[in-house]
């Protein structure tokens, strides 16, 4: 291997309980310093990844390095990975000094240096003043940073995050995305971040992998994820989308459905095989009938339902056996066509995707 | 925007929130009365007479004169064999409940870890010899150390005397298992073996149920937790399981090492004349010797010594928790 070993590496990594397949032959290289998400929706085996990670579970089969060392067996204790779990699991019985200064003390930092490196954690995830406290004392988001400096304090060479936020609500969950963001760069660890919420991986990550049913689907940066999503289910779980089915007709155009060509890409697809065209929302527009250029895709169809957000209109437009969501930004007050209305879905060649069916 | 209308005013009414108040506290006398007046007339009575008897004297007849009150019969706590006796009881009941303990804890872990099925199944085994009269249980015990009991039978039906005669003739490539001293034990049964044997036998459940509800209680990603932050499993043991699990050990301690003290029935059965307990030794005093206010006395030494471990026990435990 040339350059510097990836801070985790996963070769086909399995894991199986009794005959259920929770992971199936992972394969991921986790780069230095980066801030990784595995998102997937539960039961997809992204947690099952992490505790693999973390010492919480053995592999079935397979080899797990970090920074090149294999630990594919080596208990939690012996790992150089620290984790921020679920629920916290902040110790009831101690204070958030003593909670924070556990891992120093297990490996046998004085107690005086522990004190004083488990309060300059604390600082850093701004609890100064709560050392005394009990966990039972302190709010969701409090417990969140107090687990989060207890992992931090020892320098781990990887954090491990299994859905921290999860339990906050929406307006703590958005800063603490932001401060989480912020606190990688600061510290410069590597970050590994399970969650199911879409756009909080989209927010926070270097790069994302999308899990399902056990299986690494794809791995990308949040924009090559949304932009170019690999396959139908990636594209219907990353944002929302419209997913047309298709079949590949020659070159440059597929077939819909209801029998309607649109122009494509289809670079490296034989034709007739079936596919999913994803059409996001916000990159449709509506427009009226004969003010499409020829050469744009376009379906003509009616206005079902129109959902207002605000800032935006969600409009559902049936086409012929089929129903579009069309998002437009809310721009001028009052100019919302109504319910009924006849109306043409068009959008740039460039915008929809082709999918693996 | 139209404005708002001032909302009526509430006004504080001290009165009616007192009256409410009140009203809670007589639904909730009300509520633990019966209870109340049971403990009252079958506990609290009974033990202001017996601490009156204990200041009485013993006159020649070998009844009680409700006079004269005064402070002979603790004065004899003071003489040699009270003293034996007192301590013997303290001792065997310290050592029945930290056994207890020490069998208890890793099988109240292993059932409370288990699935929830499998759980309740292991929870109606250990309450099954409660089906059974403790009375009966602590004769099997018998039955079972005679020298003509069945572990003896077994080992006759070998063609040897006893079982640790058949043990001792077994092939010699297994003998090394075999500790030489097994030769030299005393029969259990008639002795404080015996005793411990049968106190720990009845009432290792006591300690296994509370201890089994404080550690089912206890979130397992705090053991995960603790391993990953570099602790082994002895110091997670020591530093979170064991300290988590403290308000198990303090109820099954306490419940384990109460009636262990006061034992009358399984040390009369399993421990014979020789090794005399405070239980029985109170009943001597009642029937055998009729002395009834050195009996009294030492009743309320029991239960005073009993208040006492139960309170150092309650603070200790309050402090690491």
């Amino acid at each position: 291997m040339t350059g510097p070993s990836p801070a985790v590496s996963l070769d086909r990594i399995t894991k199986r309980f009794g005959d259920v397949t929770a992971v199936d032959e992972l394969r991921l290289d986790i780069a230095d310093g980066e801030f990784f998400a595995l998102l997937g929706p539960s039961g997809c085996g992204k947690t099952t990844t992490l505790r693999m990670i973390a010492g919480l579970e053995f592999p079935t089969e397979g080899s797990l390095r970090i920074f090149g060392d294999e630990v594919g067996t080596l208990p939690p204790e012996k790992r150089p990975v620290n984790t921020v779990f679920q629920s916290y699991a902040l110790f009831p019985h101690m204070t958030v000094l003593q909670n924070v200064a556990f891992g120093l003390r297990m490996r046998k930092v004085a107690k005086a240096e522990a004190a004083e490196r488990a309060a300059e954690a604390i600082q850093l995830v701004k609890m100064a003043g709560m050392e005394q406290r009990r966990p039972t004392q302190l709010s969701g988001g409090q417990q969140q940073r107090v687990a989060l400096a207890r992992a931090l304090v020892n320098s781990p060479k990887v954090l491990l995050l299994d859905e921290p936020l999860g339990a906050l609500d929406l307006k703590l969950r958005q800063e603490m995305q932001r401060e989480l963001k912020t606190l990688q760069r600061e510290v410069g660890i590597t970050f590994v971040f399970v969650t199911h919420d879409q756009e909080e991986a989209l927010t926070m990550s270097d790069r994302i992998g999308v899990m399902h049913n056990g299986e690494l689907l794809q791995v990308g940066t949040p924009e090559e994820i949304y932009e170019r999503p690999s396959n139908r289910f990636v594209a219907d779980f990353i944002g929302q989308t419209n997913l047309l089915d298709a079949t590949v007709e020659g070159d440059g155009t597929v077939c819909l459905a209801n029998g309607t060509r649109v122009a494509a890409d289809t670079r490296g697809l034989t034709p007739a095989t079936a596919v999913a065209l994803s059409l996001r929302p916000e990159r449709a527009r509506l427009a009226t009938q004969g003010s499409v250029p020829s050469g744009q895709p376009s379906l003509s169809g009616r206005i079902e339902q129109s959902t207002y957000l605000g800032n935006a209109i969600v409009f559902s437009v049936a086409v012929a056996g089929m129903t579009l969501d069309v998002r437009a930004e809310n721009l001028v007050a009052g100019s919302v066509p109504p319910v009924g209305d006849e109306v043409v879905v068009t959008w740039d060649p460039g915008a929809a995707v082709v999918v693996e069916a | 925007m139209t404005d708002h209308a001032t909302p009526p005013a509430v006004e504080a009414n001290p009165q009616l929130e007192r009256a409410a108040q009140r009203a809670d506290a007589w639904r909730g006398f009300f509520l633990a009365a019966p209870a109340y007046v049971y403990l009252m007339i079958l506990f609290v009575v009974p033990l202001g007479i017996v601490t009156m008897y204990s200041f009485a004297t013993r006159n020649r007849q070998g009844g009680t004169d409700l006079s004269g009150w005064n402070l002979d019969s603790y004065a004899r706590l003071d003489e040699p064999i009270v003293r034996t006796i007192l301590f013997r009881s303290l001792w065997l009941a310290i050592v029945t409940t930290v056994i207890c303990l020490v069998l208890a804890f890793p099988f109240s872990y292993f059932i409370a870890t288990r699935r929830p099925a499998v759980r309740n199944v292991m929870l109606v085994f250990v309450m099954i010899p409660f089906w059974t009269n403790f009375l009966v249980r602590n004769y099997a015990w018998r039955v079972i150390l005679e020298n003509d009991g069945i572990w003896n039978d077994a080992a006759r039906a070998t063609g040897t005397e006893t079982v640790v005669d058949w043990l001792l003739g077994l092939p010699h490539w297994i003998q090394w298992a075999i500790p030489d001293w097994i030769e030299h034990l005393p029969s259990p049964l008639f002795s404080e073996v015996g005793i411990v044997l049968g106190l720990v036998y009845g009432f290792l459940p006591f300690m296994i149920l509370p201890l089994y509800a404080a550690i089912e209680r206890i979130d397992l990603s705090l053991i995960e937790a603790s391993r990953d932050l570099y602790a082994s499993g002895r110091q997670t043991l020591r530093r979170v399981l064991i300290p988590l699990s403290m308000p198990g050990i303090i109820a099954g301690s306490i419940l384990v090492f109460v009636p262990s003290l006061g034992a009358y029935v399984t040390p009369q059965i399993l421990g014979g004349d020789k090794e005399t307990l405070l239980g029985s030794y109170i009943v001597v005093q009642f029937l055998t010797a009729r002395n009834w206010p050195f009996g009294a006395a030492l009743s309320v030494v029991l239960v005073a010594v009993m208040l006492l471990a139960t309170r150092i026990y309650f603070r200790n435990g309050g402090r690491t928790l």
